[in-house]
């Protein structure tokens, strides 16, 4: 058997190779279990204690303001609250299509939800799925609207604190918010639970959902 | 795990780098096997000479295998790579003006630069022919874009379409290769006995 195999020319010898491996591939069937998955239990642990993973609503403003690009911020709601208000440069991705979605695993990816719970899920969900890169909005959208659009200034406020409101006022102007003054009376624990409902939301410059991700275009 | 571009493993910048080796070895692999001379290339359309079929089916069994036997053992993951979505209109009317082209010129595009490195006068004209089309197919493209978009099947596999499984299909195109590697030698000395032609 030996003998005659290696009496064969290359090409045979390679076209004989080829069809045993074509054979047994029959018998294999499908190669990749997309179900499982891979967690490096302690790695997720540790970014998660020592807050790696989450970035500040004010840092994320100050980024999009800079026009910063290297991230995809996604937009974990349902795309009713997305038409009504989100952050600029995001997208819509409902958290069970994020495998499928064009996001990739080498890119930063910034999630956020109402809160902060939906985005905790979407984090697991895709660390767990090898994605390298991903953070979550800390606060999520309640978050942006407190610090962002309608940051509140107490009124018992030191000038440290009304100086550095000054720059606050200016990011929310940006983003089209109304940073405003605790109205008398009120305490700055009031202030806190201010319902940021109440205020109108800026309106949306672009028409929400005509704004999806180019679809990157590889290969030749 | 594979592949590495995706996983993180380099970044964009030393890509360029991997894709300028990679470019280099497919270049010389296609001038080692014959494809830089537009006579061996045009000779498949008459069928005297079966080297593009046997090359071609050689590489596509080649990274099947591999790609196949890779995933299963766990050191690729398929879903990662990149796979085009199907325009079945437009890809079949640019599939075949993409053939006449080959027939009239002697080369595709990416054997034309092969031809042209290794210094042919009719490589470096076919370049300039590429560069005039892919320059009027953008002037016209306004007029084109609908037709260019249209009849999207998204990303469609072979597996996916007839419902079989990843193995069937690859011991289905090995046996195809096989059976298209027997009838071109078989071809070939049929036809260069009865036409006089050599196979080369």
């Amino acid at each position: 058997m030996k003998e005659w195999f290696l009496k064969l020319s290359t090409s045979k010898k390679l076209a004989i190779t080829a069809a045993l491996l074509g054979v047994i591939a029959m018998f294999i069937g499908n190669p990749s279990n997309d179900n499982k998955i891979y967690v490096n239990a302690k790695e997720m642990a540790l970014s998660t204690v020592k807050n790696q993973d989450k970035i500040e609503v004010i840092t994320l403003a100050d980024w999009l303001i800079k026009e910063k690009s290297d991230f995809t911020l996604v937009d974990l709601r349902s795309e009713k609250e997305y038409s009504e208000y989100n952050i600029p440069t995001s997208v819509n991705i409902k958290i069970e299509n994020l495998l499928g979605s064009d996001l990739m695993r080498n890119e930063k990816i910034i999630l956020y939800g109402v809160d902060d719970i939906a985005s905790a899920q979407a984090w697991f969900v895709l660390k767990s799925s090898n994605y390298k890169g991903v953070y979550i909005l800390k606060g999520g959208m309640n978050g942006w609207k407190k610090e962002v659009l309608f940051p509140t200034l107490a009124v018992n406020a030191t000038p440290e604190q009304s100086s550095a409101f000054e720059k606050l006022k200016q990011i929310s102007l940006h983003f089209g918010g109304t940073p405003q003054l605790a109205s008398e009376g009120q305490t700055t624990t009031a202030t806190i639970t201010v319902k940021p409902n109440v205020q109108s939301l800026p309106k949306l410059t672009v028409p929400a959902g005509g704004k999806a991700v180019k679809k990157k275009k590889e290969g030749c | 795990m594979m592949p590495y571009f995706k996983f993180d493993y380099f970044g964009f910048d030393f890509s360029l780098v991997v894709a300028f080796i990679i470019g280099i070895g497919f270049g010389f692999a296609l001038e080692r096997g014959g494809f830089g001379n537009a006579r061996i290339l045009a000779a498949q359309f008459y069928f005297y000479n079966m080297r593009v079929l046997k090359v071609m089916f050689t590489a596509i069994v080649t990274a099947m295998l591999g790609l196949f036997y890779f995933s299963w053992i766990g050191w690729l993951d398929l879903s990662l790579v990149y796979i085009g979505d199907t325009y079945i209109l437009p890809q079949i009317i640019g599939g075949l003006i993409l053939g006449i082209g080959f027939v009239i010129g002697g080369y595709c595009p990416g054997t034309s630069f092969v031809s042209a490195s290794a210094g042919r006068t009719d490589g470096i004209i076919f370049i300039l022919g590429i560069i005039f089309g892919v320059f009027v197919f953008g002037e016209m493209f306004p007029l084109l874009e609908e037709f260019y978009n249209s009849t999207n099947m998204g990303r469609v596999t072979l597996p996916d379409f007839l419902g079989l499984s990843h193995g069937m299909v690859v011991f289905l195109v090995v046996a195809m290769a096989l059976g298209a590697f027997a009838a071109a030698e078989w071809g070939e000395k049929v036809l260069s006995k009865k036409s006089g032609r050599g196979v080369e």
